[in-house]
């Protein structure tokens, strides 16, 4: 009994021989990630640096002293900053407002429910709102406003587009730990005297910091990856590093320079990370060492400032919906702009024509969003809570994937696994992979967030008790850390259900997927199909994402976290 | 611990309950026909299904393929050199096959309609066929030429007036053959003088914008009035006129590219067999002979078959410079440089 303590206590090496649960674990992790994340990176590198079997750092270099791309690369990473700014202050602002805003439960639906909209429709949605929106002819701008001769094209719409897509990420990462951090404390600095503004300076917000970090450096790597809205807002102003590698790649058949140019975006990528890291990792958060039962409530705002955010959260929601309305009315429509007789036609198009992709994008999902949610908290739980050699090697490499645009990963696979004797090319399995150590890092962070609230002497406690590494986690660590679990689940099957950048590389012709077909479709013109498939995904996303939300409601026991609203069931 | 217990039973039904699903459905996928040819098709699928549904209703032989535009079709099939996916690259500019020859990925074939094509419409040793001919045109918004007192253009130098300023949108030569073709026609138009050529593109640079990624992407804003006009393939703006969108073709004076869409057979495909017959079937009247039914406003390759009457009319008197293959291959990737470095970033 104390030998295992011991073991758990220890920091080093030690502690991991004896535990072949988490030994094994470790091993399994490094080897995926050494055959789906390094390999394919190695194997990229490797078609960089050669050009017919010889070594040449010419494409490199061509890359690094184009005045151009290096316009393109302060363009991304300004995109990226002002994005995580942003998206991170929306999302810190609906999440505070949902958790402290004393919300009657409907409200809290309906905001819950159009925060992930933009979620879970595929990024370059709201790109194309915001074409009928906006522009010489824009619905807001010439209809509504009179304006003539705005331009729709560059880094404003381009920011506006990315932070209301991707602040939700921010809110789903804030959320939870907002509502875990006891309102009690805020109560008891409150009753020494503190104003409610000192409140939140001095006690709410540090608390929250690790999840701000967490939010920025999620929604910047998630902007700086992002090739569809640039593709479609950013214009000739704006040049993007991702949209050109993707243009790159796609268009003048340069892999060599195309590989390079992503390349590139690591570095940004990565450099924050390790910031984050540091900054995080110098503050100390312990909240709670257990949920305790029978709270008394406080109300940490007052009602002016409640209203003020609900205004604030309200006119967001109000152009969101907007945007959708819009999506939705297109697609019931015979031609948006030019013939606005009603129609089901679409539908029926998508259910017949399209039907293959409907159903291999399901198949996809169901099975990337379990593996990825598995791979997130077990990785999460590892790097934060067991020692041994080489975790933050791990963390990082776990990262990579997430990072890196995901053009510059799904060239990556398909350079890796197009040959014996790892053929993975023109499978489902190629696709699934990519999602899981794409979007598994989500699931990574939330883990990581949450478990740097929890004391460490709750599992201390647990193998002082007797029980073994496996039986801590099942009966301790787990339950703590299952709304980082069905947070990591719901995001990636949301992105297995509207992601494209890395798969438009690997769908083939067995596999295609919605997300593929719908950008296809816009390209040809075909809107009406376009908005049926973006309308059919938020649908369906919707529908799964209820449903955790319900088996949560199941499980959630009296004086637990309210995980139920983390996913907006 | 009753807690406990429940999220781990939790934890298993979130697993494994998707997971049954998806082998469910895994298992429900009917297993490939053994006729089969795989296919990555440059043609949007509104036009290439139709084709590929009458060929299985000719030949029993079915037809599985994947959409992708002209770039990234070729990326694919370089990129699979090793371990060809698909038998067949069907559709797309007569350039991005002239691309395709230079990296090896092509098996020459002659199908039996090669003789009877013309010289511009086939590669000499069966590299690759043409299954149709497409010009370009001039689109135009009637609001936007109404609102500026403006008659369609009907000349190169009509497009550069001031009243088109930052109003036009065409494709990017990144990744379009659309607008490697229209650079092409440019430089037909300027006797192949390239600093002529240059120079209009650069005066006609204020004016665009935006360059898209595909041909016919700046379709819809023309049709909307997000732009007011653009240089497009005939069927993208005929397509847009179809749909009820207020527009105008118009074709300039000087003359206007007009390029070959090709097929080709890959270098080790699986199927060589079916991928011929699929080659025999569309470089012949049984295919071409089918555009006007499906309402396909491609211009078809073979002699033996004439337009359309409805598109006939629309190209009488037009003036085109075929697009010649060989010249615009030895030059493409140099010329789309020197757009890129001169026009696109000035």
């Amino acid at each position: 009994m104390a030998r295992n303590a011991a073991g758990v206590t220890t920091a080093g090496a030690a502690g991991v021989h004896r535990d072949p649960v988490i030994t094994a674990a470790v091993i399994v992790l490094w080897l995926l990630l050494a055959l789906f994340v390094v390999y394919p990176l190695a194997m990229l590198v490797a078609r960089m640096l050669t050009d017919h079997g010889s070594f040449t750092t010419a494409g490199i270099a061509a890359v690094l002293t184009d005045r151009h791309q290096i316009r393109a690369f302060w363009n991304s990473l300004l995109l990226a900053f002002l994005v995580g700014i942003i998206g991170t202050a929306l999302g810190f602002l609906f999440a505070f407002t949902a958790a402290r805003g004393r919300l009657p439960p409907i409200l809290r639906t309906v905001i819950d429910a159009s925060v992930l909209l933009p979620l879970v429709s595929p990024p370059f949605t709201t790109a194309i709102a915001m074409i009928f929106s906006f522009g010489p002819r824009g619905l807001i701008t010439y209809d509504l406003l009179g304006l003539k001769g705005v331009t729709v094209y560059g880094l404003s719409s381009t920011l506006f587009s990315e932070a209301l897509t991707y602040f939700p990420i921010a809110y789903l990462t804030l959320r939870p730990i907002l509502v875990a951090i006891d309102s009690n404390i805020e109560g008891m600095a409150f009753s020494l005297g503190a104003s409610r503004t000192r409140v939140f300076r001095t006690v709410t917000l540090p608390l929250a910091i690790p999840g701000l970090a967490n939010a920025f450096l999620l929604l910047f790597a998630a902007s700086l990856a992002d090739f569809a809205t640039p593709l479609i807002l950013a214009g000739n102003q704006f040049p993007v590093l991702p949209t050109q590698a993707y243009l790159q790649i796609t268009g003048l058949f340069d892999l060599r320079g195309g590989a390079a140019l992503s390349f590139v975006l690591l570095v940004p990528a990565l450099v924050v990370f390790l910031l984050q890291r540091y900054w995080v990792s110098r503050r100390f958060y312990v909240t709670i060492t257990g949920k305790g039962a029978g709270q008394t409530p406080f109300d940490s705002i007052s009602p002016v400032v409640r209203n003020v955010l609900l205004a604030a959260c309200a006119s967001v929601t109000v152009v969101i919906v907007y945007f959708y309305a819009l999506l939705l009315y297109a697609s019931l429509v015979m031609a948006l702009g030019a013939n606005h007789a009603f129609t089901l036609q679409h539908y029926r198009a998508i259910f017949t024509d399209g039907v293959k992709a409907i159903r291999d994008t399901l198949i996809i999902a169901s099975f990337a969003m379990p593996l990825g949610g598995l791979y997130g908290v077990l990785l999460g739980y590892l790097v934060t809570k067991k020692a041994f050699a080489g975790r933050r090697t791990m963390e990082l490499v776990s990262m990579i994937n997430y990072a890196l645009p995901g053009t510059i990963v799904g060239i990556a696979y398909l350079i890796a696994f197009n040959d014996p004797p790892l053929e993975l090319t023109g499978t489902a399995l190629i696709i699934i992979a990519c999602y899981v150590f794409r979007y598994g890092p989500t699931g990574i962070r939330a883990t990581v967030a949450m478990l740097q609230q929890i004391d460490k002497s709750l599992e201390e406690a647990s193998a002082g008790l007797g029980a073994g590494s496996a039986t801590t986690f099942r009966r301790v660590t787990l339950p703590l850390i299952m709304p980082a679990f069905f947070a990591g689940l719901g995001v990636v099957f949301i992105r297995s259900m509207t992601a494209i950048s890395a798969t438009i590389f690997l769908v083939s012709i067995g596999w295609t997927l919605i997300t593929v077909k719908i950008l296809e479709n816009i390209t040809e013109l075909s809107l009406g199909p376009a908005a049926a498939f973006s309308v059919l995904v938020v649908v369906i996303v919707f529908v799964v994402i209820a449903a955790i939300g319900r088996v949560l409601r199941f499980f959630r026991a009296p004086g637990a976290m309210p995980m139920t609203s983390l996913l907006g069931g | 611990m009753i807690q406990a217990r429940r999220s781990v039973r939790l934890l298993t039904r979130a697993v494994v309950l998707p997971a049954l699903f998806a082998i469910a459905c895994i298992s429900a996928i009917p297993a490939l026909a053994a006729d089969t040819v795989n296919v990555y098709s440059i043609w949007p699928e509104n036009w290439a299904r139709p084709m590929f549904e009458e060929f299985e209703k000719a030949t029993g032989i079915k037809v599985n393929f994947v959409r992708f535009s002209s770039g990234e079709a070729l990326a694919r099939v370089i990129a699979e050199k090793n371990n060809p996916r698909v038998d067949v690259l069907f559709g797309g500019p007569v350039e991005t096959f002239a691309a395709g020859i230079s990296e090896g990925v092509f098996e020459a074939y002659k199908p039996p309609s090669f003789a009877a094509l013309p010289a511009r419409f086939k590669h000499a040793d069966g590299q690759w066929v043409a299954i149709a001919d497409d010009p370009l045109v001039f689109m135009t918004n009637d609001k936007f030429l109404k609102e500026h007192n403006l008659k369609a253009p009907v000349s190169w130098n009509d497009l550069l007036v001031p009243a088109y300023k930052n109003m036009l949108q065409m494709a990017d030569a990144r990744t379009s053959g659309t607008a490697v073709t229209r650079i092409f026609s440019v430089l037909e138009v300027n006797g192949r003088d390239e600093n002529k050529a240059f120079d209009y593109m650069k005066k006609l640079r204020p004016n665009v914008q935006l360059y898209t990624k595909s041909g016919g992407g700046g379709t819809l804003p023309v049709g909307l009035g997000q732009a007011g006009g653009g240089i497009f393939f005939i069927v993208d703006a005929l397509d847009t006129k179809a749909k009820g969108y207020e527009v105008t073709i118009s074709f300039p004076k000087e003359g206007i590219g007009t390029a070959a869409e090709g097929i080709a057979l890959i270098k080790g495909a699986k199927n060589p067999d079916l991928g011929k017959k699929l080659i025999d079937w569309a470089t012949s009247p049984a295919m071409q002979g089918q555009f006007a039914k499906y309402k396909i406003n491609f211009v078809p390759a073979h002699p033996a078959v004439a337009p359309e009457p409805s598109l006939a009319e629309v190209l009488k008197g037009v003036k085109l410079f075929p697009i010649d293959a060989e010249y615009a291959g030895a030059n493409r990737k140099r010329v789309v440089d020197r757009w890129i470095a001169e026009v696109l970033n000035p």
